[in-house]
Formats: structure tokens, C-alpha cells, sequence
């Protein structure tokens, strides 16, 4: 202790501003990236590739044999892949969209003022019947009111749309579980029932996914799904109250299967919406 | 194997989702910053949350997982919300304030949305609310009541206020006790008088000798609504009807407090961090340091206790559930930024001193914590040598000051410490808040006591 210096508090002889703190670097986490493989994008040249050349080598012969052939061969040509790449332009617009879901709840998460009265413009105008609700959203001054206003405007009305496919589709799943004469059918009946009801979901929160979009919104809707089994109590009371009619009541009881599949319905509709809502949870 | 039971049903209940709820007791000693505390942590979780580099410890833990934390709405408790977005703004004004002295309890709840990872993954994010308790300093030095009888305590309580430094403080008290005849009628206006100057007593022991240790903690604190007559007692040696009449309601008070560590509202915590700022107490002299050592070690003491399968049978043959005991203890020396990182190991080698705590326990632990970090670390020339300090504004002071209070000890301090000056504390002002606070508070060591917290969570 004798060797301590002595303790002293002196001020400096300049003022100075207020301390800044030394901006942090936490270490970034690489997310894992899908790699292409040389041997699909190969396969994909060759898929695409030879029946684009075998198709100019039609079209030239035609020309050569007689010019109004070639014509009429270029006109199907055209418009063969022209619809296909309607088709693409379709995907690429649907995987656009899911993409901007995922910008938009980040955006609506970042609790700067700027940019959620941004993003919740956004999304308010890809669902033209909540657009009345704009005038409010930018006269709310706060992110939290702007969250406040979608939450009580369109997240709400979705919800509750949701839940009308949800029962709808539960009705029918009971329907056809109880009309398919084999169990082996069940699952692709359902399994068809269920991708419906997921782009109808889709499409209530102004998303038209194509196939590959489909299939990424079956991925997320999956991920989804764990966060709305929570309300798996709530289920049961909804599902009962689907089937509440005798004969379902009778078809779902007779039936195996066919109360599982209205209740999957349900959570089905509510995962697809988590997925498909940049603001599912509230 | 109790313990393992316990451990085994929690994590059962935990992926099950059974339990939603975490509850933290934040308590103190008094003035150890309680307030900027649980400001910090809430403007720190929220920053995260917002992708803000917060926390480094609790990022490290997550492990590239996104953590979503939003400030749960207020339900329909009778404990007043912590208002949390004032405090920031407080911290974030230029010149700034620092938030104003709570002396209500309040309750911080926030929602965490926290993904899971490996094999549990695809299940999706685990959703819980996370409450910290301001429960008040004053209430856990009660925790100690619950393994002492009324004679000894009496006894105790009389000896160390007889060894008060300021007589006078104390000497309207002890000149009544000692006043009482021998055998004393159980009279209730004795009662009331003898209770009136001994709350008195502890009152200006809290306020003018800047002590902590002072039992029973809820004269001070008391709890909400009207205090019913049990609570009316003071501290009586020896054999008399009156002596008999106080330890029963010494008794009830006890029994209200094992009730209280289990009520849905002040109990049930499966954590608690006691904040205490040592540094004052080594500036305020040998007595307040030893008051607030011993009020630290009580504490301590009385939060170690394990359950036994003797604790289980007295609870069933009672028809009650068994005492539930908190998760993590976290005991934490405040204004750590206040001297240099050198001095901090010291710091929390103290604490864990004072405290007793093991130094690899996964249920307690000792930090060394700034929530609001005021400084920066410098090197000062002192006659020639190098002197690690610190530098900041002091509020009011347009010139920043360079501060060095003097060595921290590693051990409580012995008589030759005291033959040397500790420089009080100086008021700092905070650091400048990073995007007004949504950038989260720069801090010094809270994220390594989150994550302690968390850990069973993240």
C-alpha cells in the first residue's frame, strides 16, 4: 500500500466535448450460403441449352424449305418461350415479394422512425383495401404508433381473413378425408388442400407465388409453424367449433384422420400467415 | 438428487414452454444504482434486438441467432411499470440527467423471441417475458430473519447499536430499552413507542450514518397497503410478558416474509442481482464499510441456502408447496467506470471477498459493472510515473477531469488501508448515448451479467 500513488481528481485545462463511446464490432456470423453445384448448373445448360438450339435448327430448316413456314415455326417459337418466360417473370416477382417480407419486418423492427413509417408504406400499398389507413400512419409520430396502427388496422383484418380460409379449408379437408375411398389418398388430397390454402394466404397478403415461390413459402410456412403451435390450446376450441355441425361432428369422429386434417388446416393457415405478414406476431 | 430433480422438471418445463415467464429481483444497498441499471438493460436488449452492436457477451452466446425483444405492455398488475423510455431520453438530453431516484418498487417486462438452434431448431423461436423486479434493498436484508430467533436478534441488534459511533443517534432508543422494568406488562403503548424510536432510530441510521445493514428492512420499506398490527415491534432482550408479546409478532414478521419470497408478486424470482457501490463505501471510512460488509454478507448467507429433503417433508406436512429457490444470485459492485480496468479485477476480487462466493459457481457470481459508463480509461504521470485513471466530465463541468480515487483493494481492507485517503466518488455525466439511445448505452461489464443471467435461456 505505501508504494500506491496518491489519489487525485484534476481537471484538464481545455474543455472537451461530451464523450463519445468507442463504437463496438461484434464478430458477424456468416450465415451458411447455398452453393450452386457445378453439375446442376451443367445439367441446367444442357436442359435449356439443347432444346433452344434444336429449336433456331427447326426454324432455319423450316426457312429453308419455304419462308412462310419458318414464319409460322417463329411465331410458335415465340410464343412458346414466351409464355415460359411469362412463367419465370411470375416466379421471379413471387420470390421478389417473399423477399420483401423478410425486408420489411426487419425494417418494421428497427424501431428508427424513418424507416418504419417507410416499410409500413410499403407494405400498405402492396394491400390496396388498407390503404385508407396511410394518412394516419404518417401523421403517427412514433414507430411505436405506426407499429400501433398496423397492428390494430391491417395485421388484424388479416388475421381474422386468415382465419375464414382456415376454417374454410377445414371444412373441406373433413369433407374430402370422409369422400377419399383410400387412407393412401388422404395424404395428397390433403397434401393438394394445403399448398392451396398456403397461396390463398399468400395471395390475401398481396403475394402471387409461383411454383419455386411455393415451395420457399411451404420452407418458411414450416419454420412458422413451431411458432404458432403455442396457441395449440386456442386450436382445439377453434376446431371444435369448425366441426360443430352433426354430420361433421359424426364424420369426424367415424372418420380416421379427418379432425387431424381440420385442425392442420387451421395451424396450416395461421403458419402461412406468420410466414407470409411482416407483422404476424403482436 | 433433489437438486437434480429440480434442474431436470425446470428444463422440462422450459422446452415445454410450460413456464413463460423469467422474473429477476434487481435490489441494492442504497444509492448502488438500481435505476440506471435496469434502464441499461432494457435500452441494451432493445439496441440488440434492432441489430445494434450491443452486448457482446449475450451476441457470443446467441451465436449468429437473432434475438427480438420489444417492451411488453402492461398487464394487469398492481406493481407500477418501469418507465423506461423517460429514463433513456433522460440519459440521451444534452446536457444530460440522470434519471431520478426511484423509491417505489416497479417492474420491467420485456418479451424475448429467442430461436433456438441445433436438433430443437426447426421448432422455431422460444417466446418468454422477462420481468425484472426493482425490489427494494431494504427488503432482502429481511432474508437473514428467516434462521435467527427473536432473543438473539435482540440481542445482536442491542449490541451494535450500543457500538454506534454517533451516541445520540441511538441513545433515545437504548435509554427506553434499558429504561424497562423487569418483567414489563404487555402494554401497547409501550408498544407503540418502543416501535416508533426504534423506526426512528433506523431511519436516521439509513439517512445521517449512511448505513445499510438495518433489520427488519420493511420498517423502512414498508410493503403496500395498510401495515397490519404484527408489524409493531422493536428489538427486547430478555424474559417479560412485553418481551413475549414481541417475539410473536417478531414471528409473524418472519412468516410474512418466507410468505412474501413465494408470492406471485414479490416472489417467485429465478434470479436476483444485489447491487452494491463498494467504492463509496471504502471513501465513506471503516464503519460504513464493515456495516455495508456485513450487510452484504448476511445477504449472502441467507441466499445460499439449499433446499434439504427435510425443507420438502416440513412443506408437505404443512400442506404447502416447498420453499422454490432462486435460480442465480449475482452480486454486483456498481461504478466499476469510475476507476481504471486495472482496479476492476480488484473490484470484483473484493466483492467475491465480502460475499464468500466460490470463484467458479454457476448459480452466483460476482461482476464488477457500469451500466452507464461515464469515463474512459487513461494513463496519468504521476512524479514521473505511469498511473492508470480515468477521464470524464463531471456534470456542471464543461472540462473533463482526469480521477484516480486511490488503490482498490483485493480483500476486505485491513487497518492499513484505512491509514490511506479513497477519494469520493465524483457525478460523472454519461458518455453520449449512441442514436439517442437506440443504439443502446455504452456500458461496462453488463453484458457478461446478462448473459450469467440468461444463460439457461439464450
Amino acid at each position: 500500500m505505501d508504494t500506491a500513488p496518491e489519489p487525485f481528481l484534476v481537471l484538464e485545462p481545455e474543455v472537451a466535448p461530451r464523450l463519445e463511446a468507442v463504437p463496438l464490432i461484434l464478430p458477424t456470423v456468416e450465415p451458411v450460403r447455398w452453393r450452386l453445384s457445378p453439375a446442376l448448373v451443367g445439367a441446367a445448360i444442357l436442359a435449356v441449352g439443347f432444346p433452344l438450339l434444336w429449336a433456331v435448327w427447326l426454324v432455319s430448316g423450316l426457312f429453308d424449305r419455304w419462308g412462310a413456314l419458318g414464319w409460322a415455326g417463329v411465331a410458335v417459337l415465340a410464343a412458346g418461350f414466351g409464355l415460359i418466360g411469362l412463367g419465370i417473370g411470375r416466379e421471379l416477382s413471387g420470390l421478389a415479394a417473399l423477399r420483401q417480407v423478410d425486408q420489411l419486418r426487419a425494417d418494421l423492427a428497427s424501431g428508427e422512425a424513418d424507416r418504419v413509417a417507410t416499410a409500413a408504406r410499403r407494405w400498405l400499398e402492396a394491400l390496396p383495401q388498407h390503404v385508407a389507413i396511410l394518412p394516419a400512419v404518417a401523421a403517427a409520430e412514433t414507430p411505436e404508433s405506426v407499429l400501433a396502427l398496423l397492428r390494430a388496422g391491417p395485421v388484424q383484418a388479416l388475421r381474422e381473413a386468415t382465419e375464414v380460409l382456415g376454417r374454410t379449408a377445414a371444412l373441406q379437408s373433413v369433407a374430402i378425408v370422409a369422400a377419399t375411398p383410400s387412407p393412401a389418398l388422404d395424404v395428397l388430397t390433403v397434401g393438394w388442400c394445403g399448398v392451396r390454402l398456403i397461396r390463398r394466404v399468400a395471395a390475401l397478403h398481396g403475394m402471387r407465388p409461383g411454383m419455386v415461390g411455393t415451395l420457399i413459402l411451404l420452407q418458411k410456412t414450416a419454420l412458422a409453424a413451431a411458432t404458432v403451435a403455442a396457441t395449440e390450446m386456442a386450436l382445439n376450441a377453434a376446431t371444435h367449433a369448425v366441426i360443430a355441425h352433426p354430420l361433421l361432428r359424426h364424420l369426424a369422429g367415424d372418420v380416421a384422420g379427418a379432425g387431424v386434417a381440420a385442425r392442420r388446416m387451421i395451424v396450416l393457415a395461421r403458419a402461412a400467415a406468420a410466414a407470409c405478414s411482416p407483422l404476424s406476431r403482436g | 438428487m433433489i437438486a437434480s430433480f429440480l434442474s431436470a422438471s425446470r428444463l422440462a418445463a422450459d422446452v415445454l414452454q410450460l413456464r413463460s415467464t423469467i422474473r429477476i429481483g434487481i435490489t441494492g444497498l442504497a444509492r448502488s444504482g438500481k435505476t440506471a441499471l435496469l434502464t441499461s438493460v432494457a435500452a441494451n436488449l432493445l439496441a440488440l434486438s434492432a441489430g445494434r452492436p450491443a452486448l457482446p457477451a449475450v451476441s457470443e452466446q446467441l451465436r449468429g441467432r437473432k434475438l427480438q425483444v420489444s417492451v411488453a405492455p402492461a398487464a394487469a398488475s398492481a406493481i407500477p411499470r418501469f418507465e423506461v423510455a423517460s429514463h433513456i431520453a433522460a440519459l440521451a438530453a444534452d446536457p444530460p440527467r440522470w434519471p431520478a431516484r426511484t423509491t417505489a418498487i416497479s417492474l420491467l417486462a420485456l418479451d424475448l423471441d429467442v430461436p433456438r438452434e441445433g436438433l430443437l431448431a426447426p421448432l422455431g423461436a422460444q417466446r418468454r417475458r422477462l420481468e425484472f423486479l426493482d425490489y427494494p434493498g431494504e427488503w432482502l436484508l429481511d432474508l437473514p430473519l428467516l434462521g435467527v430467533d427473536f432473543a438473539d436478534w435482540s440481542e445482536a441488534t442491542l449490541r451494535r447499536l450500543e457500538a454506534v459511533e454517533c451516541t445520540e443517534i441511538a441513545r433515545p432508543f437504548l435509554a427506553f430499552v434499558r429504561g424497562l422494568p423487569a418483567g414489563v406488562k404487555a402494554d401497547e403503548a409501550l408498544t407503540v413507542t418502543g416501535h416508533r424510536l426504534y423506526t426512528d432510530l433506523l431511519k436516521r441510521l439509513r439517512d445521517e450514518a449512511g448505513w445499510a445493514f438495518l433489520q427488519p428492512g420493511r420498517f423502512l420499506m414498508p410493503p403496500p397497503g395498510a401495515p397490519p398490527p404484527w408489524t409493531e415491534f422493536f428489538p427486547l432482550p430478555g424474559r417479560s410478558p412485553l418481551a413475549n408479546l414481541m417475539q410473536s409478532r417478531f414471528n409473524a414478521y418472519v412468516e410474512a416474509v418466507r410468505r412474501d419470497l413465494m408470492s406471485p408478486m414479490f416472489g417467485d424470482l429465478d434470479g436476483l442481482v444485489v447491487l452494491t457501490d463498494l467504492l463509496s463505501a471504502l471513501n465513506q471510512g471503516q464503519s460504513a464499510f464493515a456495516d455495508a460488509q456485513a450487510a452484504l454478507a448476511a445477504a449472502a448467507d441467507a441466499l445460499r441456502w439449499d433446499q434439504s429433503w427435510t425443507e420438502w417433508l416440513a412443506a408437505f406436512a404443512r400442506l404447502e408447496l416447498p420453499p422454490r429457490s432462486i435460480g442465480r444470485v449475482a452480486f454486483v459492485a456498481t461504478k466499476a467506470d469510475h476507476i481504471a480496468a486495472r482496479q476492476r479485477t480488484n473490484l470484483a476480487a473484493l466483492m467475491r471477498r465480502v460475499t464468500r462466493i466460490p470463484d467458479a459457481g454457476t448459480t452466483s457470481a460476482v461482476f464488477a459493472v457500469a451500466a452507464v459508463r461515464c469515463t474512459e480509461d487513461v494513463v496519468e504521470t504521476l512524479a514521473g510515473r505511469p498511473v492508470s485513471a480515468v477521464r470524464g466530465r463531471i456534470i456542471g463541468e464543461a472540462r473533463p477531469a482526469r480521477f484516480y480515487p486511490g488503490e482498490v483493494p483485493d480483500h476486505p481492507p485491513d487497518e492499513a488501508f484505512w491509514q490511506h485517503r479513497f477519494l469520493a466518488l465524483p457525478d460523472f455525466e454519461p458518455m453520449r448515448l449512441p442514436e439517442a439511445g437506440r443504439g443502446g448505452i455504452p456500458q461496462l461489464g453488463l453484458d457478461s451479467l446478462i448473459a450469467f443471467l440468461l444463460m439457461d435461456l439464450l
